[in-house]
């Protein structure tokens, strides 16, 4: 155990270096995917056919095909339409749009359970549509769907170990690399999952809390 | 038409289409298998984590958390390249299925063990009231009620489960991921296979939501 | 202001509302059968009927809050909801929509108020977003409209904190600080704990008395004999009857309103009528 423990703290400061790009990942990945899945949300709601098909087909592509696909497309399709870009930053862009799509779906259940009354209330004392959304419904309906959001949040950090696929230097690569010089692959993948369940756990109590504190008016 | 022809090289698919296909159907095996073993790990921990015993209930409860807060490549890595240095050499395929089965048992068991609890508790004592024995109240009311509960995200989960399967690729595992990296380093053509993987995914998953549709219309009845 | 509809106008006095062959279909089911109806200012118009007649969706469609398929609501002279256009009836835009229907307010049967809103909150906001208001004007109007339902105490309190019939009177009062020319009652009491019925109907026999015009669609008969100057019966889509209290309640033969009635009287036998 000891010498377990002695391996890892040699590589701790890499394997922390890892997680911190993760994070970096997670977090713009979760932010940018916030705002494109609001708006694709109300895209979804819209009673104009030519807003909603679009959306649908989006939804269905980017939730019906596995990342890791969606990652080689994104990854090896930018530079043919004239973008080169960092491996992370095409990375970034994949992860965004797919978790896009999941969030638009969560959202939208969020809108739906909310009840059309109080946008008809806005509506009717002469409320523009997107200030009604966005000062009385949207935040209405984040306190709603809190746990489904930390939920996808924890989805995506996990899904961020894939980009190690596309030569991404994140917490997965980074053990990968080590292994490759040690060979120990039992002992550093262990703690690299260890890391993530760490991750994930710290991220959950941060989501019960924000439940907490938030979900509680109304 | 001609645009049509120009940008999509046909002539590939027929070259590739069995490797494809040969990978759809190691997909679908793969997936399939999985999903027994991760209904059958679900249920035991499910029910079991209703034991009287708490060290049998942490497990369980430590089980769930690991297989939600784990990304499925390290698990499938600590079972492949981990696995030999305790003896454990198992081929890919084999290590695939197992991973797959043993990650989505934890969701499986999350999904059973909040259908076993959700229904309520008026509908029982309506039950008892009327007469009906424990028997008749688990099997008339218990499981049509649970069934309809767990259905639905259990196809979800199958749903889930073949997308991650494309992370089989990455320990070789010949799966329809792994046939279309090959097809696109072989042929240097980027737009073909990608659509073709996507549109076969896109199948398997539509077939497996429409199954999922017609069971859900079942035991509704 | 000018309304070019070659569509005979109405008379006198201009009507605050003003509808002309209403039809309204849900699929097959016809919802609204060729409606013609003016509301005059100052008036007090109260709608009975039983689920499924019609009612409700007629006053959503006064506040097109439901679109009509056929026909024409003329608020204050102008039309609501399109644009005459030569090819016919076009979809007017949301602002020419808010424009005109700026002189309608609406209560709901289930008050619809913000919850992440205070009493006040919920009544200033449109003053602030719509009408422009600063926030100290806005406050102020907003507190007589409170207090005016009897609520000034309860400036800042939530929704959550509220009974049923204080979140039905703060909706009174948030609509009623925009100052409309017109204000819609949807079934404003069937969603309330009988208790409760009554402080919301003593608020709006107050903004009745003080000259209010309102369409009122209810089940308190009560509230519809006292306080309508017009009550109209609708049935299956149409205006069955219409008429003063007493020609309704009173010395009626129509059949189907006799029946409507009848379930009504035979429900609430505990209470004497008119």
């Amino acid at each position: 155990m000891l010498e377990y423990l002695e391996l890892i703290s040699e590589h701790i400061d890499t394997l922390m270096y890892g997680a911190s790009i993760t994070v970096m990942i997670a977090v713009t990945a979760i932010l940018l995917g916030m705002a494109l899945g609001l708006a694709l949300c109300f895209g979804l709601l819209s009673r104009h056919r030519w807003i909603r098909r679009p959306c649908l087909a989006y939804q269905s592509l980017w939730r019906g095909t596995p990342i890791l696909v969606q990652l080689l497309i994104v990854f090896y399709a930018l530079p043919v339409i004239g973008l080169d870009v960092p491996a992370i930053v095409a990375a970034t862009a994949a992860l965004t749009m797919n978790t896009s799509a999941f969030q638009a779906e969560i959202y939208r259940g969020g809108m739906l359970t909310l009840g059309h009354g109080q946008f008809e209330a806005a509506r009717i004392l002469g409320i523009g549509v997107w200030p009604a959304r966005i000062r009385i419904l949207i935040p209405q309906m984040f306190r709603l769907v809190l746990p489904s959001l930390v939920n996808e949040t924890i989805s995506i950090l996990k899904n961020t170990s894939l980009v190690s696929i596309i030569a991404v230097t994140e917490l997965m690569r980074v053990s990968q690399q080590i292994v490759a010089t040690n060979y120990r692959a039992l002992e550093i993948y262990t703690a690299t999952a260890v890391i993530y369940i760490l991750m994930n756990t710290v991220l959950s109590m941060a989501g019960r809390y924000a439940e907490r504190r938030f979900a509680a008016t109304s | 038409m001609d645009i049509l022809t120009n940008l999509v090289n046909w002539e590939l698919y027929l070259e590739y289409g069995p490797l494809l296909l040969s990978g759809l159907a190691t997909t679908a095996y793969i997936c399939a298998l999985a999903t027994v073993i991760g209904i059958g790990v679900g249920l035991a921990v499910a029910l079991l984590s209703a034991s009287p015993v708490p060290p049998v209930r942490w497990l369980c409860r430590g089980y769930i958390e690991i297989m939600r807060g784990t990304p499925i490549l390290i698990l499938l890595f600590i079972l492949y390249y981990g696995g030999p240095e305790i003896g454990l050499r198992l081929p890919a395929e084999t290590v695939g299925v197992l991973g797959l089965g043993i990650y989505v048992g934890g969701y499986f068991a999350e999904i059973f063990r909040s259908g076993f609890q959700s229904i309520p508790v008026g509908q029982i004592e309506a039950a008892r009231i009327m007469g009906l024995s424990s028997g008749q109240i688990i099997t008339r009311i218990k499981i049509p009620q649970m069934l309809v509960l767990i259905v639905p995200p259990s196809i979800n989960q199958v749903i889930i489960l073949i997308k991650e399967s494309a992370l089989l690729s990455i320990i070789t595992v010949a799966e329809l991921t792994k046939n279309t990296t090959q097809m696109v380093n072989e042929t240097y053509a980027v737009v073909e296979p990608y659509i073709a993987v996507a549109l076969l995914y896109w199948i398997l998953i539509e077939g497996v939501a429409h199954i999922g549709r017609k069971i859900e219309q079942r035991i509704k009845v | 202001m000018t309304d070019s509809t070659a569509e005979s106008r109405p008379d006198s006095a201009q009507p605050v509302v003003s509808i002309r062959g209403l039809h309204k279909r849900f699929g097959p089911v016809e919802v609204l059968r060729d409606i013609d109806l003016d509301v005059k200012p100052e008036e007090v118009v109260c709608v009975i009927g039983a689920s499924g007649s019609g009612k409700s969706t007629l006053l959503r469609c006064v506040s097109f809050l439901e679109i009509y398929d056929e026909g024409r609501v003329y608020i204050d002279g102008e039309l609501l909801g399109y644009r005459e256009t030569e090819k016919g009836l076009v979809r007017a835009g949301d602002k020419e929509i808010d424009r005109v229907r700026g002189a309608v307010g609406m209560v709901f049967q289930h008050f619809n108020l913000w919850p992440n809103k205070t009493a006040l909150g919920n009544t200033t906001l449109a003053l602030r977003l719509v009408r422009g208001l600063s926030r100290e004007e806005a406050d102020k109007r907003g507190q007589r409209a409170l207090e005016k339902v009897g609520l000034g105490d309860k400036l800042h309190s939530y929704p959550a904190y509220l009974s049923g019939g204080q979140q039905q009177r703060v909706a009174i009062a948030r609509a009623l600080a925009m100052e409309p020319e017109i204000m819609l009652f949807d079934e404003p009491t069937s969603a309330l704990d009988p208790e409760l019925v009554g402080e919301v109907l003593d608020a709006m026999k107050e903004l009745a008395s003080e000259g209010m015009t309102m369409m009122v669609v209810t089940h308190e008969m009560g509230f519809a004999a006292e306080m309508a100057d017009r009550v109209i019966f609708m049935d299956q889509g149409e205006i069955v009857e219409q008429g003063p209290p007493r020609s309704i309640f009173v010395e009626s033969n129509n059949s189907r309103l006799q029946g409507f009635l009848e379930t009504w009287k035979q429900r609430n036998a505990l209470f004497s009528d008119h």
